[in-house]
């Protein structure tokens, strides 16, 4: 690629990524040669009509895309091998809207069975449920279940830990009549309240990280992808986790001492 | 007989301190670890979720440093399998697949002339439906290889392809069309270059193999170069996506010839190539594997911190009666310690087996993305994960016990005991 004052009769217009034009430092209404191979042969020129934001690859992170949109027949005519006449070219795809698109299923196959040599596919669904983003999203969803043993697995640690501390005072409630139950209900609303303190403190940290986190993937890998978003569904999941584990994990860590008798807890 | 209570004291006999030093610190690390042993086991249940916590945090640890690198040590085992330890292709990017080489045999013969380097082999890979009998087609990688004696495959039953017409194929296809050996199989391809719908060809199955780079449930043939070009309608074999060339012992020696060779053409050795590909396609998942690495050591930290913490100030009373009956303020800061080490080092210990097995679970849902190859990998144990494993652990175990460790060098022991009696 060349970039070249812009002179003489219009030449075809083209659409250049952000990234190219800034490795290349070209604005728009320069004019460029482009051509099909590193020794420039066959080169065309080319107006930049304008500069894209390419639409951000997950699976090509670090990489620049150096692009350029054209029209097919400008991208035929560069391309074209001197013997292969006008109209014959080779594509890769075509995209074709239906009317109604519920037939699209019967079109595809419909284009199957009278074309030797294409095959047509929905694009819904066209990659299947084995996508790589449902891959990624099932990665991610088992990492977090790893992540919520561990964290229960503690949790119940430190319960037990906490409601041992408190042995003396459930055995003098206990001592002064109140029934196991009630002091039950008594540790499960506080365990609920340390809960849903705990899963909000937990979620601000989350949004407070969530532009830093972006802030600084995006500029790592200098792309319009947004790495981290907390959705209200990602929100209410992680409450609908984490308040009734936290609150379960108290119950189940008073549960032995509340078996015990009175006396026997208060006992020093 | 027990050890004596100060190791390091004069001896009786000569007055003169013995060089008993290290044996005697190291007598006092075990009389630590005994009693931090005694702590845990009379907590038996705060101990075993400790220790399992730790377990499941290091489990996941050990996971993300076996990712950090996983993919790449399994593509250059993949790389390596292959035979060639050089990639020639027309593009400066090795991972995509760019315009075919115009005339791939004559590049090759050249390359395979060069002293530095002993085989060369043209690939070319087009899709393909085949089909068998009336039954329904199943669409395959189809590889069409050039040049060399040697192949990049390996035939796990039957024989090799041997001439024109005769292809192997993979297991899943042999599966799906339920053909061995000797079985007719009906090709139909779609070309990159070459006559816009080819009619079909028939090919004798020579054997079953296995491919390199073979994808589950896809199905693969390969044939001669000479094969592949008539099935695309187009009778000139010389073009090809890539040349395998296999060098004399010098990769970087015989990538620089060929480059010298054939400036149109780029020569990349498999480092060259794994570096590449290490730039670009694997580093979401580096990224991932440090960031979960910093979160899991992060939460393990802090939720070690709080038990020993909570543990330490429940025992405040104990730990002041044995300052009280002589235990100096470094052995009980060495109990805190020890007691830390033995929750992290049980816990780490279990976190191996668990890591490896939760390794398993991972890489097979990973593995459910389109298009990676049944040989590679995500998660591939390098012993120096194991290392670092252990030393994120040792360093987890040491930093969690500062603040406890404070806590008991700092307790004002009558204090302690005086509110120990009144309350």
């Amino acid at each position: 690629m060349a970039a070249l004052p812009a002179q003489g009769p219009q030449p075809p217009s083209i659409l250049i990524s952000r990234h190219l034009a800034e490795l290349e430092g070209l604005a728009t209404g320069d004019d460029v040669q482009l051509a099909t191979d590193e020794r420039g042969g066959n080169a065309r020129m080319f107006r930049v009509a304008g500069i894209y934001e390419p639409t951000p690859d997950p699976m090509r992170l670090g990489v620049a895309p150096r692009a350029v949109r054209m029209h097919l027949t400008d991208l035929l005519a560069l391309t074209r091998d001197p013997a292969t006449p006008a109209g014959t070219e080779h594509v890769e795809g075509i995209n074709v809207a239906l009317l109604d698109p519920d037939g699209a299923r019967a079109f595809a196959n419909d284009v199957n069975a009278r074309i030797p040599g294409v095959f047509a596919r929905r694009t819904t669904g066209a990659a299947g449920s084995a996508s790589t983003f449902v891959v990624l999203e099932r990665f991610h969803l088992a990492i977090a279940a790893v992540t919520i043993v561990a964290a229960t697995v503690f949790l119940l640690a430190l319960t037990i830990m906490l409601v041992d501390e408190r042995r003396a005072t459930v055995g003098v409630l206990r001592l002064i009549g109140l029934p196991a139950r009630r002091i039950l209900v008594q540790v499960l609303i506080e365990g609920l309240l340390i809960a849903g303190a705990g899963a909000l403190f937990g979620l601000l940290l989350a949004l407070a990280s969530e532009g830093l986190i972006n802030a600084f993937f995006q500029w790592r890998y200098d792309t319009a992808l947004i790495f981290v978003r907390v959705t209200p569904t990602v929100a209410a999941t992680c409450l609908a986790i984490a308040v009734p584990l936290g609150a379960v994990a108290t119950v189940a860590a008073s549960w032995a001492l509340l078996r015990r008798s009175g006396l026997r807890l208060a006992r020093r | 007989m027990s050890p004596p209570l100060d190791a390091a004291r004069p001896s009786m006999n000569s007055g003169r301190p013995e060089p008993v030093v290290g044996r005697g610190a190291l007598s006092a690390s075990r009389r630590a670890l005994a009693l931090a042993w005694r702590s845990l086991v009379r907590q038996p249940a705060r101990a075993a979720l400790g220790i399992l916590g730790v377990a499941a945090v290091g489990a996941l640890l050990f996971d993300m440093l076996l990712l950090s690198h996983g993919l790449v040590t399994s593509m250059r085992d993949l790389l390596d399998r292959m035979g060639s330890d050089i990639r020639v292709t027309s593009t400066e990017q090795v991972q995509d697949r760019g315009p075919d080489i115009a005339d791939a045999a004559a590049a090759a013969a050249s390359i395979a002339t060069l002293p530095s380097v002993r085989s060369v082999l043209t690939i070319r890979t087009e899709d393909a439906d085949l089909l068998r009998g009336g039954g329904p087609p199943t669409r395959a990688s189809f590889l069409g290889i050039g040049g060399g004696p040697g192949r990049p495959w390996t035939v796990v039953r039957g024989a090799d392809v041997a001439g024109e017409h005769e292809l192997v194929i993979n297991e899943y296809a042999a599966q799906v069309l339920g053909a061995e050996p000797g079985a007719s199989v009906t090709v139909r391809a779609y070309c990159s270059q070459g006559a816009g719908a080819p009619p079909p060809l028939v090919f004798r199955v020579a054997g079953i193999a296995e491919f390199p780079f073979d994808v589950p449930d896809r199905s693969a043939a390969g044939a001669t170069a000479t094969s592949v070009a008539e099935v695309c309608g187009a009778p000139d074999a010389s073009a090809a996506d890539f040349l395998m060339v296999t060098s004399n012992g010098d990769p970087a020696g015989a990538a620089a010839d060929i480059a010298r060779l054939h400036p149109e053409l780029r020569a990349f050795t498999n480092e060259q190539a794994i570096g590449q590909l290490q730039q670009r396609g694997f580093t979401y998942f580096q990224q991932i594997s440090s960031v979960l690495t910093i979160i899991t050591v992060s939460f393990a930290l802090l939720l070690i911190t709080v038990l020993l913490t909570v543990s330490v100030n429940q025992r405040l009373g104990e730990v002041a009666a044995l300052r009280a009956l002589g235990f100096s303020q470094g052995r009980v800061v060495l109990d805190v310690l020890c007691e830390s080490a033995l929750i992290v080092g049980i816990g780490g210990a279990l976190s191996l087996p668990l890591g490896a097995l939760l390794a398993v679970w991972l890489d097979r849902i990973l593995k459910g993305m389109p298009g990676i190859p049944a040989s590679l990998h995500f998660f591939v144990f390098e012993p120096q994960a194991l290392w670092i494993h252990a030393a994120l652990l040792a360093a987890t175990a040491f930093m969690a016990a500062i603040y406890p460790m404070r806590i008991v060098a700092r307790l004002p022991i009558a204090a302690t005991l005086r509110d120990e009696v009144i309350g």
